[in-house]
């Protein structure tokens, strides 16, 4: 009885990982005290979570074919089924760390603030199941939106978060303005709305198709804070709080990053337009790598520092996206995953014990190891250090660009790491080797269970970097598996 | 044992060592048994391996695969197990001596000095016995950030400026051109193990060849090739027992060693192809090697003097390496064995003097051999085989690197190497002549009652370790003698 349920769970896996997260949040909002809302939401985004790997491990290590013909009809790629299961894994881990937080901005916006991410996380899942441009933009709004309204719900200690939501909504509605012509004209150019359809269609009129690309993915790049179009992160994310941090800066960056990356690596196959798109990432994802990690080694705010470093990691998936192969398309899956679990493992570790600035990580070490470590491991991953998945995602960066003849990719990936080795190696410096010189307030709090996210992406940064082989064979199967699979 | 342990034992005896003494800094009696014992522990398990490779057994271990086709992985082989032996003698040694300095001049945070130079002996080892350039690479950045906090250990204002820049320097040299060479070495061979023979060998065309030299031997920084040599100097503000282990046990020769792997199991014959960059690499080492013996004149402090010295010593194992000849690798490894016991004599008899007299200039050394005799007997010896008098070590070194630079046709890299050596003398010479002939001071030292034998007696016997290779130099070149020909030097 349990396995047919099982097994039918599976066949409809796709449309859980969208609904659960919605039922979650409806659930929340309907539901009493802040920590019974929080409740629902681990509930609802560990099920999701469950059934993403699930859903994922079947399909990319098995290689079998569980799609339901039955149903609401979603299109399941090898790379969204990837990034999928990232998404729910990093919601399922941010929505445990938050609750520590629940109240930090007052009653009213504790439920609603989980709802909001796990109505994201939805949007974002659904972006990646679609096939239809249309959609597809109509469920990275869902998700952008989330986004902003975590970010202006959470705005009410500091205002300066508002003034991000308030960026967000303008840089953002741009970015949907641009999507949404990119998305007419590549339609009108490619005589269609699949986005399967692209490697194969018969483009009438190459200009206006590549031109449409290029504003898809513009709009997707202010939303996933590509520099230059990444004025809101910082301001946003900078003076916000846990929620802001692991909510939008964690979750809502990988879930744009993820389907930029999808709808490139069909964009990008298509013949008539792939060489124009391709310099288009390049040049894009150059600069991202350059801007980010130039404002990273300047940066005295750590969670802007995190911000900045997730630019330079961006920009590195770009590029590895621009080189338009298998294994580019497999290099910038495992930048996603080093990316959330950088990004889990330092905000985590910083907001455990509400670590702002860099002068408040002197002596971070003494007062709260845990956090410190994860912290660390996060630095580590970043700045690409051996051993860690930041290491890893970079090599195939480096090895894929070069095997394709693009040494100036490979350049630009070893500054990301020089400018890692600066920043990173300052934030170890003072956890390790200065004393505090600031009355430290949140001693007790380390120790929470809302560190176990953190500490759970640290050690996952380090055993993939040691033992990676399952999810390289699962980045080379996803971008293998970029035809239809589902009906 | 089998020699998988003995090796196992070798890499995690010191790691150990130094959560244990982290664990236990009091009292200051166990916690220096613990890090006492536990070097000797390495030594025997350093010298089971060379006794393993001698009778040709093979072990290689495997911690991770983090790559396709690429372990971190450790093997055996008589480079490896002859630096290993040579580093862990004087780790012992070292071990003593530190005890001795921490608890005579009261240096601050001793557990945690100890406990990082323990890592440090960690990561030099790991160089030594990495299997694959992907492990050295490993190792190297370990053994960067252990000991980082030796050189940040006073953590004042001098030292923190100083741990960033030999920090930045090490890391930023292997991640911007270690890094991407072994990357290309990668895409080249789709393999990254050292073999005999070397990876590169037939498989690389002349521009690749050179580019790919220059790329290994700048990115080495802790071999100390200017201009990447920042570090060496910067680390000087380190305690005395820090500076041991930076400049004689662990960063300098694993930069040393690092090229050698690089020069012998990557390149091989491959050498041949690179010779417009080794032939520029060798002039920039000579020169190098003689402005730093110039600027160490200049230097009136004795640990800025030590730091100049021995960075002009450990450019001719840079020599030797890129001197593409088996006379040229066997000499780089002669002179990092005979490097490490002089540099770790001279440094561990300036930390017994600084302990016990309080100084450090280099004029206050006058007739201080009269009243410490035994060290400064020892800082007499050291000197002179840094210098290259036979019958010490160096001396046998330098033969074998000059026979090489002479069979290379390079005679002008012989002049340079030689030029070095008589400015050596010019700076340490006088210094330890000075030392017995001037007249004994008369004021007060810091510790009237003299040095204890935790100071003295580490450095004698690291001051009779540069006699050994005057028995030892020719069996050593049949011991090594498969690491890069078959037929031997």
């Amino acid at each position: 009885m349990n396995g047919a349920y099982l097994e039918l769970a599976r066949a409809h896996a796709p449309l859980l990982m969208i609904v659960t997260p919605l039922v979650g949040a409806a659930l929340m909002l309907i539901s009493g005290p802040a920590r019974m809302s929080w409740l629902i939401a681990c509930a609802a985004a560990v099920f999701g979570a469950v059934i993403a790997v699930d859903f994922a491990t079947v399909l990319l290590m098995q290689l079998t074919h569980p799609v339901a013909e039955v149903g609401v009809a979603l299109f399941v790629d090898g790379i969204g089924v990837f990034a999928a299961a990232l998404v729910a894994v990093v919601l399922a881990l941010a929505i445990v760390a938050v609750g520590a937080t629940l109240k930090e901005s007052g009653a009213s916006p504790a439920p609603l603030s989980p709802a909001l991410m796990l109505a994201g996380a939805a949007g974002w899942t659904g972006a990646l199941m679609t096939r239809d441009l249309i959609a597809l933009f109509a469920s990275v709004e869902a998700g952008w939106l989330a986004a902003v309204g975590l970010t202006a719900v959470n705005a009410v200690r500091d205002r300066t978060p508002l003034n991000g939501a308030f960026r967000m909504l303008t840089l953002g509605g741009a970015g949907s303005a641009l999507m949404l012509l990119g998305i007419g004209m590549l339609g009108r150019a490619a005589g269609g709305f699949e986005i399967d359809a692209l490697p194969l269609a018969q483009i009438r009129m190459p200009n206006l198709a590549g031109a449409g690309a290029a504003l898809i993915v513009l709009g997707l790049c202010v939303k996933a804070g590509v520099a230059p179009l990444h004025a809101w992160s910082p301001v946003a994310i900078g003076r916000g709080g846990a929620m802001i941090a692991l909510g939008v800066g964690t979750l809502g960056v990988l879930g744009a990053l993820s389907v930029l990356t999808r709808f490139a690596a069909y964009a990008i196959t298509a013949p008539e337009i792939g060489a124009g798109f391709s310099v288009a990432l390049a040049g894009l994802g150059a600069l991202s790598v350059v801007v980010g990690a130039v404002q990273a080694v300047g940066s005295r705010n750590l969670l802007r520092l995190s911000v900045y470093a997730g630019v330079s990691q961006a920009g590195c998936v770009l590029l590895s996206l621009a080189l338009g192969s298998p294994a580019g398309f497999a290099a910038a899956l495992m930048q996603l995953v080093a990316f959330a679990a950088a990004s889990l493992a330092f905000y985590g570790g910083a907001l455990a014990g509400r670590v702002h600035s860099l002068d408040m990580l002197n002596g971070y070490a003494t007062r709260a190891p845990l956090a410190s470590g994860a912290i660390t491991a996060g630095a580590l991953s970043l700045m690409g250090a051996p051993l860690t998945i930041g290491f890893l995602g970079r090599w195939r960066l480096v090895e894929a660009g070069v095997g394709a003849g693009w040494w100036w990719a490979a350049g630009l990936v070893i500054i990301a790491s020089l400018a890692g080795v600066f920043y990173g190696g300052r934030l170890v410096e003072r956890m390790y080797f200065r004393r505090a010189n600031v009355t430290y307030a949140g001693e007790g709090g380390v120790w929470r269970v809302a560190l176990a996210p953190a500490l759970i992406a640290a050690i996952a940064t380090i055993a993939i970097g040691l033992a990676p082989g399952a999810l390289l064979n699962a980045a080379a199967n996803a971008s293998r598996l970029m035809t239809g699979l589902a009906p | 044992m089998t020699p998988e342990i003995a090796l196992f034992c070798v890499l995690g005896a010191p790691v150990l060592q130094a959560l244990l003494v982290m664990l236990i800094p009091k009292p200051p009696g166990l916690r220096d048994l613990i890090h006492i014992g536990f070097s000797l522990v390495a030594l025997g398990c350093a010298a089971y391996l060379m006794n393993a490779v001698a009778q040709h057994e093979t072990a290689r271990i495997v911690l991770a695969r983090p790559l396709p086709n690429v372990d971190l992985a450790f093997a055996i082989d008589p480079l490896g197990a002859l630096m290993a032996v040579v580093l862990t003698g004087l780790g012992v040694l070292h071990a003593v001596h530190a005890a001795g300095v921490a608890r005579a001049k009261q240096e601050k945070a001793p557990a945690r000095l100890l406990a990082f130079i323990a890592l440090a002996m960690a990561g030099v080892t790991a160089v030594a016995f990495s299997a694959n350039l992907f492990s050295l690479f490993v190792a190297y950045q370990a053994l960067a950030l252990a000991a980082f906090p030796l050189v940040a250990h006073r953590g004042d204002e001098e030292a923190q400026p100083a741990a960033r820049a030999f920090l930045a320097t090490l890391l930023a040299s292997s991640i911007g051109l270690f890094l991407p060479a072994m990357i290309w070495t990668y895409s080249i061979a789709g393999a990254l193990d050292f073999q005999a023979g070397g990876v590169l060998a037939g498989r690389v065309d002349p521009l690749t060849a050179n580019v790919l030299l220059a790329l290994y031997v700048m990115g080495i920084a802790m071999a100390a090739i200017p201009p990447m040599h920042s570090w060496l100097p910067a680390s000087s503000n380190g305690p005395f027992p820090a500076l041991v282990a930076i400049q004689a046990l662990a960063v300098l020769p694993a930069g040393g060693i690092g090229v050698l792997k690089v020069a012998t199991f990557v390149f091989g014959p491959a050498m041949r192809d690179a010779a417009i960059a080794a032939q520029v690499l060798i002039v920039l080492v000579g020169v190098g090697m003689i402005v730093a013996a110039l600027i160490a004149l200049s230097k009136q402090d004795i640990r800025e003097r030590l730091a100049y010295s021995v960075m002009a010593q450990s450019l001719a194992v840079v020599m030797g390496a890129l001197l593409a000849l088996p006379a040229g690798l066997f000499a780089a490894a002669l002179q990092i064995v005979a490097l490490a016991c002089a540099a770790a004599t001279l440094l561990m008899a300036a930390g017994t003097t600084m302990a016990i007299t309080g100084r450090s200039k280099v004029a206050d050394y006058v007739g201080l051999g009269r009243v410490m005799p035994w060290t400064f007997a020892g800082f007499a010896i050291a000197s002179a085989s840094m210098i290259g008098m036979p019958p010490f070590a160096g001396a046998w070194a330098k033969l074998w690197l000059i026979t090489a630079a002479a069979g290379s046709g390079l005679v002008w890299a012989a002049v340079l190497a030689s030029i070095a050596a008589i400015l050596t003398f010019t700076h340490l010479g006088p210094l330890a002549a000075n030392a017995f002939a001037g007249r004994a001071p008369t004021d007060a030292f810091k510790r009237p009652d003299g040095a204890s034998i935790l100071l003295a007696a580490p450095v004698i016997l690291a001051a009779a370790a540069t006699l050994s290779l005057l028995v030892l130099a020719d069996p050593l070149a049949v011991f090594l003698s498969p690491i890069w020909t078959p037929e031997g030097p």
